[in-house]
């Protein structure tokens, strides 16, 4: 791996963002930084815009307004290829793997992927010191993520557990400085999801990688995230460390839908 | 304007039958999920059936129209359900095959018992005429736009409002759904085919007088459907008469215009293609999208054919082409066109089975090949090699542009969009003087330069040698970088963008890597046959093509070898009546492959026999668990969480 726990970096900064489809405005004002070597939670109740602003971060829309950069490059209109290029990279809440392809190639393709880029010379044939790196790398994340024993299954007859783990583990062998998990546990067991924050720390102590987590499943986001936000409505309405978010009556408003009881504390 | 009228009349008439038949193709493909490309072929059933009942019989014609739309059609629908529901298994790629085949299955009957000719088929509707606007209107003219009209909007209505309606637009988002609700998917989907296929066997019927009875061009004509569902974007059905009666009066206002160019007279009766293309070119990214989602089953592994039974196979192949020429005597002239075919099916392979992409333009790639080869030997009087090497590059921007849709599209829109162009091509490009010119053939001498070519051994050898270079280069290709980049392409090109490659660029050089195969092919064939033509490559030759390589096997080299010999050397030794089963017999293979596809993929067994390997049959969930209990609870709580949507929500595709 190339990519060390160096200096704390500027990471991910969203200002202002504002993304709409047609009259329904999915995302409004959201100003959120996810910094390199961190855990960043984003949660909020469904509809509250978290996959949005996570496909406006990694190009799959387009923001009627605001910015989007990371490490100081501005990537408002940037495609996808171009932001995983300058280190973003991403999982998604509907696992999107290789099925046909085994668990090592689709880990490998997240570094092999980044190396073919646009070019179609770079396309078409792997160097030779490309091929060592992509294999260490392989051979890496496969074993943070514990899947050298299914290296060689097909991603498609694997459980959903087991799926996003190669989903990870794919995202990690790109070598990315940032990481947006989208959903990670959605499908796991509790026990599944703790092995799989203790991963996500693993894999922060490690390399150095940043991360920003969309979940539901808050003990995972207070065990593993270092700061959080809360969106409902396409809105930021609080943000703080997890202790912070888990005491805080806005946040459970916003879940349960209804006034806090009344009257706890003035 | 007034001299324009009675081109609009003309036009609002057959474009009538055109929405007609678009409205049926709509309906089964929102309810089914698979797109018919057979919807012109059961059109043209229906018309022949008419043509039987009618006028050899001499029953009365509303009596034959009545069994032709409420018997013929709805019978045709019940058997087309029992396919779409095998189909709803299997990926985009094989859907296509699938009713590809059933098109070339359906006309090759026609053209079989009825012949290849046109017969004409007297207006069997009233044509008294009177005056409107100074324009005489028949009154088959009244007819056909009413009946359209009418049955539209019985549908939409329908659809709307009543529950069988209701049901149909639920189905293709979640059957299980709908079977809670007491109505079972299988009844909904049937009522929906027998509709649809009613809609084209009565369009079928209402156009023959209009065009002639011709197996063929009855078969495409209706595909100007397809134009009319792409300007009702698939899905709506006021939008989709609409888009018909505007096509068919943009046509016949066009054959006014180009009656004086003659060179443009390819122009009105393509103009339904260049619609479907432009509107699925022009269509907003993402905003077609097939609809249906596939359950997929994970493919069966392909272990490699052990390296014993390779080389024993390479050395009885390297054999058998070094005596073919002693052994077959005069017929080596149809193994030189095996040679040139290898390649064809190899440059097609790389596109149909390496990524999942779909061309119904094939035949276009390797005539532009071949008319390239001629211009630049004869004309440009360049050598063999060069002109050669000449016509595979000067395919490739033609394979570059038809990249263009297979970026924006996926599925069944690129099998259209590339349809579209290819018959575009046959239309309007091979009789100008860009490919084959208006004479329609060209001459492609033999190479005389090192080896004389015109030894039929010598030339025999010249082509198998480019086949196997070609084979090598594919093999080589398939294990660069880009072979991983497209397989992985196939399964997921969003997250391959996430992942940092371009999938634009992995298209542009696959489509261009293909079409200079195909047209290097399109040269040898051309100088094996000394000529350069384009009979044997129009638009149903892809489809053909397509048929022929989906029954070969699922590996590409092995495959573009079987299907070579399928479609050139085999139909030499047959008796000569049986020819022309052979577009009958390759749709029918290539529907049963795609309806049995993983169960009947002969290839891959014997090779997995061959290797001793069982692992085909192994389950596939043998992969080692984590941790015991990984999984099931995640079944329990996918129900309860992502499983149930209320009725008519959709899953958005990015997003959350």
């Amino acid at each position: 791996m190339t990519i060390t726990a160096a200096t704390p970096k500027p990471g991910l900064l969203v200002e202002g963002l504002r993304v709409a489809f047609g009259g329904l405005v999915a995302v409004d004002g959201l100003n959120l930084e996810a910094p390199v070597g961190r855990i960043t939670g984003l949660i909020g109740p469904n509809g509250a815009g978290k996959s949005t602003m996570f496909d406006s971060c990694s190009g799959f829309n387009r923001p009627s307004a605001g910015r989007v950069s990371f490490a100081g490059i501005d990537l408002t209109g940037a495609p996808p290829v171009r932001r995983a290029h300058v280190g973003i990279g991403r999982t998604f809440q509907r696992i999107e793997l290789f099925d046909s392809l085994t668990v090592r190639t689709n880990v490998a393709m997240g570094r092999e992927a980044r190396f073919a880029g646009r070019s179609p010379l770079t396309q078409l044939w792997a160097r030779r010191s490309e091929k060592v790196e992509v294999a260490e790398a392989t051979d890496e994340a496969l074993a943070l993520c514990g899947l050298e024993d299914i290296a060689e299954e097909r991603a498609g007859s694997l459980s959903t557990g087991q799926r996003r783990l190669v989903e990870l583990a794919r995202a990690l062998c790109g070598g990315h400085e940032l990481l947006l998990l989208d959903e990670p546990s959605s499908g796991l067991d509790p026990h599944e999801s703790k092995e799989f924050g203790r991963l996500l720390r693993l894999a922060v102590e490690k390399w150095g990688s940043g991360i920003l987590v969309v979940e539901h499943d808050m003990s995972l986001i207070a065990a593993v995230c270092d700061y959080v936000y809360v969106l409902d409505f396409g809105r930021l309405i609080f943000e703080g460390t997890a202790a912070e978010v888990l005491s805080s009556d806005t946040v459970r408003i916003a879940y349960l839908g209804t006034e806090p009881i009344p009257e706890v504390d003035a | 304007m007034r001299q324009l009228l009675p081109f609009i009349v003309v036009g609002l008439a057959s474009g009538a039958v055109y929405g007609l038949a678009g409205v049926g193709l709509v309906l089964t493909y929102r309810t089914s999920g698979v797109f018919n490309f057979a919807h012109g072929a059961v059109a043209s059933a229906g018309a022949f059936a008419f043509f039987e009942l009618h006028e050899q019989h001499g029953l009365a014609w509303p009596l034959a129209a009545l069994f032709v739309v409420g018997v013929f059609g709805p019978l045709m629908g019940i058997i087309l359900e029992l396919v779409g529901r095998r189909l709803a298994e299997v990926g985009p790629g094989l859907r296509v095959v699938a009713t590809v085949g059933l098109l070339l299955a359906i006309s090759g009957m026609a053209t079989i018992i009825y012949g290849a000719q046109t017969r004409g088929l007297p207006q069997f509707l009233p044509t008294r005429t009177f005056r409107l606007f100074d324009v005489n209107v028949g009154y088959d003219q009244v007819i056909l736009v009413a009946v359209g009209l009418v049955v539209t909007v019985l549908l939409s209505a329908m659809l709307r409002k009543a529950r069988i309606g209701l049901a149909m637009r639920a189905v293709v988002d979640d059957p299980a759904l709908l079977e809670l609700t007491g109505l079972e998917a299988p009844t909904v989907r049937r009522a929906a085919w027998m509709i649809g296929s009613a809609l084209a066997a009565g369009s079928g019927l209402l156009l023959a007088p209009l065009i002639g009875l011709d197996p063929l061009l009855l078969t495409l004509l209706v595909v100007q459907a397809f134009g009319a569902a792409a300007l009702g974007r698939f899905r709506n059905l006021g939008l989709t008469f609409a888009g018909g009666l505007g096509i068919g009066v943009l046509a016949a206002v066009s054959q006014r215009y180009v009656a004086d160019y003659p060179s443009l007279g390819g122009f009105p009766s393509s103009l339904p293609f260049i619609v479907l293309f432009v509107v699925l070119l022009a269509s907003r990214p993402g905003s077609l999208f097939d609809i249906a989602e596939v359950r997929r089953r994970a493919a069966t592994p392909l272990s490699p054919l052990p390296a014993a039974w390779r080389n024993a196979l390479l050395a009885v192949g390297a054999v058998a082409v070094v005596f073919l020429p002693s052994i077959v005597g005069v017929r080596i002239q149809v193994y030189i066109s095996g040679a040139a075919y290898v390649m064809v099916f190899l440059s097609l392979g790389l596109l149909v089975k390496t990524s999942g992409q779909v061309s119904l333009c094939h035949a276009a790639f390797v005539a532009t090949g071949a008319a390239t080869f001629s211009h630049l030997r004869v004309d440009a009087g360049l050598p063999w090699f060069l002109a050669l090497l000449g016509a595979g590059l000067l395919a490739v921007p033609v394979g570059a542009f038809v990249a263009i849709p297979a970026i924006r599209l996926s599925g069944v829109y690129l099998a259209l969009a590339t349809f579209g162009f290819g018959v575009l091509m046959e239309r309007m490009v091979y009789r100008t003087f860009l490919l084959f010119g208006s004479e329609g053939t060209r001459l492609a001498p033999r190479p005389d330069f090192i080896f004389n070519g015109e030894s039929e051994r010598v030339y025999f050898y010249v082509a198998v040698a480019f086949a196997v270079v070609a084979a090598v280069a594919v093999r080589r290709l398939q294990r660069a970088r880009l072979g991983r980049l497209l397989e992985a392409l196939s399964d997921s090109p969003k997250a391959l963008t996430s992942l940092g490659a371009s999938v634009t660029t992995a298209l542009v050089l696959l489509f261009c890597g293909s079409a200079f195969l195909a047209g290097i092919a399109g040269a040898l064939l051309a100088s094996g046959s000394r000529t350069a033509g384009p009979s044997g490559l129009g638009a149903f030759q892809s489809l053909l093509w397509l048929g022929v390589i989906a029954i070969a096997g699922s590996r590409v080299i092995s495959s573009s070898v079987i299907a070579a010999v399928l479609l050139a050397i085999v139909p030499i030794y047959l008796p000569a009546g049986w020819r022309d089963y052979q577009p009958v017999a390759f749709g029918l293979a290539a529907l049963a492959v795609a309806l049995l596809s993983g169960r009947v993929d002969w290839v891959g067994k014997l090779r997995n026999a061959l290797a001793g390997n069982d692992r085909a049959q192994r389950s596939p969930l043998r992969g080692r668990r984590l941790d015991p209990g990984w999984g099931d609870a995640m079944t329990r709580k996918a129900l309860t969480r992502d499983g149930v949507l209320p009725l008519g929500a959709r899953r958005p595709e990015v997003a959350g």
